[in-house]
């Protein structure tokens, strides 16, 4: 058998995140362009095209993959819409690596740009958005449904508190978490929120659904993102390209909140990530640089422990001892995270690619770790009920 | 729009039943109510009914939602041998504990649709 070949991410690019006006196909057209600039190549060196819907509250089209290919003059071996929620993006990146080391594909372009209607608008009007507000409801099966659950909040809530109730974490230490985001995110020129935030401002702010607090949610956003993929061919002779030496993906058998077991452990977590990381031949101590996907900030120690940085409980400990920021044993987070970078679900995995990939190119400005060489991107979809992690490396690491 | 086994389960739910579905196959009990049997994969089926007693896993309130027309309670519930219930909670939230013992009741929703919820046993 052929031995398999290498795969880099040549490019990467991300508008800022906030609310856009911007149309999400010119928009998703920008980073596009963006990403092929960065790394070098012309439409016409790009043979897959992979893509996202435009939001979960949208009126989003469908087959917007190509409709792009059309617009930027792409002729493909590959080309898919996907949507499996948070993951989508980080399926698509997995897809993609996969036929190009298969040797199907020489390179292929992952793009995603979102554009939600604002929750000020929806509140607004809600008749004229009931539509979406219907949608929305309909992600969950029908004994969940029925409740008029419109997002995942309370099954989030509930994680939660069983975590802090099993390991008997502080609301302070939970709050802290957003906290050392924001600060992380003020190093950031592209994130959403660059405001000072304290701890005061956090717990004092009010239960959307407690434990949870407004300060300790992320928001939806709009904004875009891309994500060039070559194989060894056109990865040769560019220094900036970032290898992707392991990934894989794991699921739980649940959709939302668990019928059977605990509902604050997540093992598909820990599975994909020590898949990825096996076929990286790299330990997680190796891990210089990460990026995680947790939605709010209770959300993210759990996340921590269950890729394996900290044992079951500690991961909250760490996080106020600073090991987990500039300067720890390893960096978390330095986008921002989804908190404070921002958090338009579809593009988010590519953001955390665009982040761990600048950082490996010593790239990421004021937030860079220093000699960077191996990173980690983490993504979800649903309640965390599937995962998928990547590690990347430096070229020559 | 809802399934076949949903209808159901929400119709004897709207009679005061409690019930779900248990495969004629192989005896398996599921939570929720399906027309499939994931354990050996057969279509036969037979309503049971579950137990009417479980425990509080967690709990919170949710603020925005359809269908609730002011902050309900929401929680899972565990029933012994079946697993976890997604259903309201009838009782403040200041008064609950994880592990409280709670008990089966209905609830008619706003828009007039019964639900099921718990509440402590006292
Ligand atoms: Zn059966």
């Amino acid at each position: 058998m052929e031995t398999a070949r290498e795969v880099y991410i040549a490019g990467v690019a991300m508008t800022d995140i906030g609310w856009h006006e911007e149309d999400p196909h010119e928009m998703g057209a920008r980073v596009c362009a963006e990403a092929m600039r960065d790394a070098g190549l012309l439409p016409s060196q790009v043979e897959g095209l992979i893509s996202t819907p435009h939001g979960y509250m949208a009126d989003t089209r469908k087959m917007v993959t190509q409709r792009m290919a059309d617009y930027l003059g792409m002729e493909c071996g590959l080309m898919l819409d996907v949507d499996s929620g948070g993951n989508s993006t980080s399926v698509a990146v997995h897809v993609a690596r996969d036929r190009i080391r298969e040797g199907r594909i020489g390179s292929c372009l992952v793009f995603a740009a979102q554009r939600e209607a604002p929750p000020n608008r929806i509140k607004e009007d809600i008749l004229g958005h009931f539509h979406l507000i219907k949608a929305a409801n309909s992600l969950y099966d029908s004994y969940q449904a029925a409740f008029g659950v419109i997002s995942p909040l309370p099954f989030y809530a509930m994680a939660v508190q069983r975590y802090m109730h099993i390991h008997s974490v502080s609301p302070e230490d939970i709050a802290y978490v957003a906290v050392l985001l924001r600060e992380h995110a003020l190093k950031h020129p592209q994130a959403a929120y660059r405001e000072p935030l304290t701890l005061e401002e956090v717990m004092e702010s009010s239960y959307v659904s407690p434990p949870i607090r407004r300060l300790e949610c992320s928001e939806m956003h709009d904004g875009a993102a891309a994500v060039l993929l070559v194989g060894e061919e056109l990865a040769r002779g560019s220094p900036r390209a970032v290898r992707i030496a392991g990934m894989a993906e794991a699921h739980d058998p649940t959709s939302f909140v668990p019928y059977r077991g605990e509902i604050s452990r997540f093992p598909c977590v820990g599975r994909a990530a020590r898949a990825a990381l096996e076929e990286s031949g790299h330990a997680l101590g190796d891990v210089d640089v990460a990026e995680v996907y947790g939605a709010f900030a209770g959300m993210e120690p759990m996340m921590y422990e269950e890729l394996g940085f900290f044992a079951p409980g500690e991961a909250p400990s760490a996080v106020r001892e600073g090991r987990t920021t500039h300067g720890g044993e390893v960096l978390i987070n330095p986008s921002g995270g989804r908190l404070s970078l921002g958090h338009p679900a579809y593009v988010t995995p590519l953001l955390e690619f665009t982040e761990v990939v600048r950082q490996l190119r010593g790239e990421a400005g004021e937030r860079q770790r220093p000699s960077a060489r191996v990173g980690l991107v983490h993504t979800e979809q649903g309640f965390i009920n599937g995962s998928i992690v990547a590690v990347l490396e430096r070229k020559g690491a | 729009m809802q399934d076949k086994a949903a209808e159901e389960f929400f119709a004897l739910l709207a009679r005061g039943e409690f019930r779900t579905t248990r495969c004629r196959g192989c005896g398996e009990t599921h939570y929720p109510p399906r027309v499939v049997c994931p354990a050996c994969l057969g279509e036969d089926m037979e309503w049971v009914d579950l137990p009417r007693e479980g425990t509080l896993v967690a709990f919170t309130q949710q603020r925005d939602a359809m269908r609730c027309r002011r902050p309900e309670v929401l929680g899972l519930v565990e029933l012994e041998g079946i697993g976890n219930v997604f259903t309201r909670i009838d009782a403040p939230l200041e008064d609950l504990r994880i592990g409280t013992r709670v008990a089966f009741d209905t609830w008619t929703s706003p828009d007039g649709v019964v639900l099921h919820q718990f509440r402590p046993r006292s």
